[in-house]
């Protein structure tokens, strides 16, 4: 269900027990007073929503080296918890930041909202050479800039790699061979699973895009009111006719990602790969520590022998609000938070393991070259950032939430027996459209 | 009871004095100071919110195209909004069932400690109280780890007997699930209520019954029963208002069970509608809707009862 389920970003890192916490301390929240210009000659404060792990050191890094803009940070919550702050905010016109992180398939929620400043008109455009392409488009439209990119997750797929060579499985380079072998997993270890089905949006969006379905268009640049919503082409109904099927025959599991369930599956040789993202690692370390060193990554099962297609699973970006006092000072807060920020990326690469988008520190050899015990050694950014650069243009609608929720509760209702898997993506796109045009949105299919 | 009682309980005079009414229009500005902080709250936290809300119900805001006024368009919508009304059917379902069983321990449970009296009693009254106390989404989290698979007790039961472990997230047991949460936090809390209603039963009426030959089930059932129906009634019509608003556990076990769709409870539909979807107006009216069924159903309640209270 929305405002759930998707939750993921910084839940990724967090032990599910610590959710009652984060629950009551997003409860316990206090909204930022916003820019004012420092009157007395003093710097120009700008309130800063965000959940970033470890970001402490990335605003004292910021504050550090400005003295005309200062940043105050709030964490008011994970992903939905922040967003239904935020909606809360500009619905009621008072209330929100100055610079909010978004996570880039919000995006286009935000503009119809009519909630986020262009930041072209602060000079921002000069930064479109520093980021990945993909990145930099999903953030813009046209000349508007909605958002500065921070951190992608590209795809690639975790194995464990002392299991699949004790029983002598090859790694699979093609969805094919993936099935073929959760079939051999399955018959080594009749409690095994080749991986969860985890329920996750962002996730079976990821895996949609690696197929080359571009099931959403939208520009407001071109057409507030125009959407492109088309979930059933064949790119699309390949992922879930292949998830699906192995759901059926009990190779798939189906707790949802980021549970205590799903985690110590992973630690327990429950699942045996995880189609993941570049900030897994992050993720892993820190909660896998029983089967720690025993994983690799292997680039992404292609649908097509010996081909290079890639996706994306999560990633955030600073966007400033129109609700900001001081718009350009919170434009280059949203432009060097991050940025070109020497001292912000080494909290955020060492620390958060953040997957970066500026595409110089992601070429740096020593984040490519870093090697990750919890790898076996393995050099897993050899695999994440060419991956990251392969990345083509994806769009997000308007409404992703709703999309991403349909996705999940119509997978449910198929893995609950509910549902056949085949009419999973009809009965999500005749609803999606269906609410689009109640929402005012003249539709392609 | 087939006897009238030998011993009546004085009937509290119908009519207050007159004395004191006099007095108390003598200084309406000092009524009105006093009523006063009460009703700025009343006003402030509950009327103009609600006043806002219906206003916010009568019109309609498409992402694409808008504010506009639409009067009833909205509660047209929620009645015949399948995903709403299949939360509406949900809810009910699960009141029918759940409800009853609930007010049921809570009735044995009241009798029984008022019964015994003991010290026992009063260490059970606390024990029975305690998970009313924790917060309610502490309680689901920790409802949600036992009912774990990897980590729960209870999953593997029937592993112990040659079955099959138990998904207790599945969706046929989900409302089974979750039914037992709102159990284990509640039965305690309407145990307290009804057995305080007992401390008010005359003990010359109990005594009237032993002499009457009667047996301590027979007192229960036909003496004190009766004599607490009213609150039972009133735990009855809280209980059925807090399944009609069911959200809080639904919300937090979303994240172990997928199952629990973004309509799943009236109430968690009309969250996401406001919190997911930037739907505000709809949510607003969803939420009237909601409150205008929980009036007439607690409305219903209480006619019906009275009638079979005056009838019996």
């Amino acid at each position: 269900m929305p405002g759930i389920s998707r939750w993921r970003r910084a839940s990724r890192r967090l032990v599910p027990v610590l959710a009652a916490g984060g629950l009551l301390a997003a409860a316990a929240c206090t909204t930022g007073d916003g820019a004012e210009p420092g009157g007395d000659g003093g710097p120009v404060r700008v309130s800063v929503w965000a959940w970033y792990p470890e970001f402490a050191g990335v605003v004292e890094a910021f504050n550090a080296s400005h003295t005309d803009v200062q940043v105050d940070w709030t964490n008011v919550g994970t992903g939905p918890d922040q967003y239904a702050k935020l909606k809360t905010a500009f619905e009621a016109g008072t209330g929100a930041p100055d610079v909010a992180m978004v996570e880039f398939q919000q995006i286009p929620t935000f503009v119809v909202l009519d909630a986020l400043a262009d930041m072209g008109q602060y000079g921002a455009n000069e930064d479109e050479h520093l980021y990945a392409e993909w990145a930099w488009s999903q953030a813009t439209d046209g000349d508007a800039v909605h958002a500065i990119p921070v951190d992608g997750g590209p795809m690639a797929l975790m194995y464990r790699k002392d299991l699949f060579e004790q029983h002598q499985i090859p790694v699979p380079t093609t969805w094919a061979e993936y099935a073929e072998a959760a079939v051999k997993i399955k018959a080594a270890d009749p409690n095994a699973y080749v991986a969860s089905f985890g329920s996750d949006g962002g996730w079976i969006n990821g895996l949609m895009w690696q197929a080359g379905c571009r099931p959403y268009g939208y520009s407001p640049a071109e057409g507030r009111e125009r959407v492109t919503i088309a979930l059933t082409g064949p790119e699309c109904r390949k992922v879930f006719d292949l998830h699906g099927d192995l759901v059926q025959r009990g190779l798939m599991a189906q707790d949802p990602f980021f549970t205590a369930d799903a985690t110590a599956a992973l630690d327990s040789g429950k699942y045996w790969t995880w189609a993941a993202a570049g900030w897994t690692p992050g993720y892993v370390a820190g909660s896998l520590t029983r089967t720690a060193g025993r994983w690799a990554v292997a680039p992404m099962p292609q649908w097509t022998a010996g081909g290079d297609e890639q996706g994306d699973w999560g990633g955030s970006t600073f966007t400033v609000t129109k609700q900001a006092k001081n718009p350009g000072a919170a434009t280059t807060v949203a432009r060097e938070l991050f940025g070109t920020s020497e001292a912000a990326w080494d909290v955020g690469l060492n620390k958060a393991f953040l997957h970066p988008l500026v595409t110089d520190v992601a070429a740096d050899p020593a984040f490519i070259g870093k090697s990750h015990d919890f790898f076996g050694g393995q050099k897993v950014n050899e695999i994440f950032v060419p991956v990251s650069e392969k990345l083509g243009d994806f769009q997000f609608t308007p409404f992703q939430d709703f999309v991403f929720g349909e996705l999940n509760d119509r997978s449910a209702e198929a893995m609950a027996g509910e549902r056949p898997w085949s009419t999973v993506l009809e009965e999500t796109q005749k609803n999606v459209v269906a609410h689009a045009e109640q929402q005012g949105f003249t539709v392609t299919q | 009871m087939t006897r009238a009682l030998p011993i009546a309980p004085p009937e509290p005079s119908g009519r207050a004095p007159r004395r004191s009414s006099r007095r108390a229009t003598a200084h309406p500005l000092a009524g009105a100071l006093f009523v006063l902080p009460f009703f700025l709250v009343v006003v402030a936290f509950l009327v103009v919110p609600l006043g806002f809300a219906f206003w916010l119900s009568l019109s309609s805001k498409s992402l694409a195209r808008g504010t506009r006024f639409s009067g009833v368009d909205n509660y047209v919508r929620a009645f015949t909004d399948p995903l709403l009304l299949d939360g509406v059917v949900r809810v009910v379902l699960f009141g029918v069932v759940q409800i009853p069983i609930m007010l049921g321990v809570a009735l044995a449970g009241a009798l029984a400690i008022d019964a015994v009296g003991t010290r026992f009693a009063r260490v059970y009254r606390l024990v029975a109280f305690t998970p009313y106390a924790v917060p309610a989404v502490l309680g689901a989290l920790m409802w949600g780890f036992l009912y774990s698979r990897t980590f729960g007790v209870f999953a593997d039961v029937p592993v112990l007997f040659g079955g099959q472990p138990v998904d207790f997230f599945s969706s046929s047991l989900l409302l089974v699930s979750l039914g037992n949460i709102v159990t284990w936090a509640w039965t305690g809390y309407n145990t307290i209520v009804l057995y305080s209603a007992l401390q008010g039963v005359p003990r010359e009426t109990c005594e009237a019954a032993v002499i009457d030959g009667a047996s301590p089930v027979q007192i229960a059932l036909r003496v004190k029963v009766p004599a607490i129906r009213r609150a039972v009634s009133l735990a009855a019509i809280f209980s059925v208002i807090g399944t009609v608003q069911f959200f809080t556990e639904p919300y937090v076990m979303a994240r172990f069970a997928p199952q629990i769709s973004a309509g799943y409870t009236p109430n968690l539909y009309a969250y996401n509608q406001a919190f997911a979807y930037s739907n505000f107006h709809y949510s607003a009216a969803i939420s009237f809707t909601l409150g205008f069924v929980v009036f007439v159903v607690a409305h219903v309640f209480v006619v019906v009862s009275r009638r079979r209270g005056a009838a019996s």
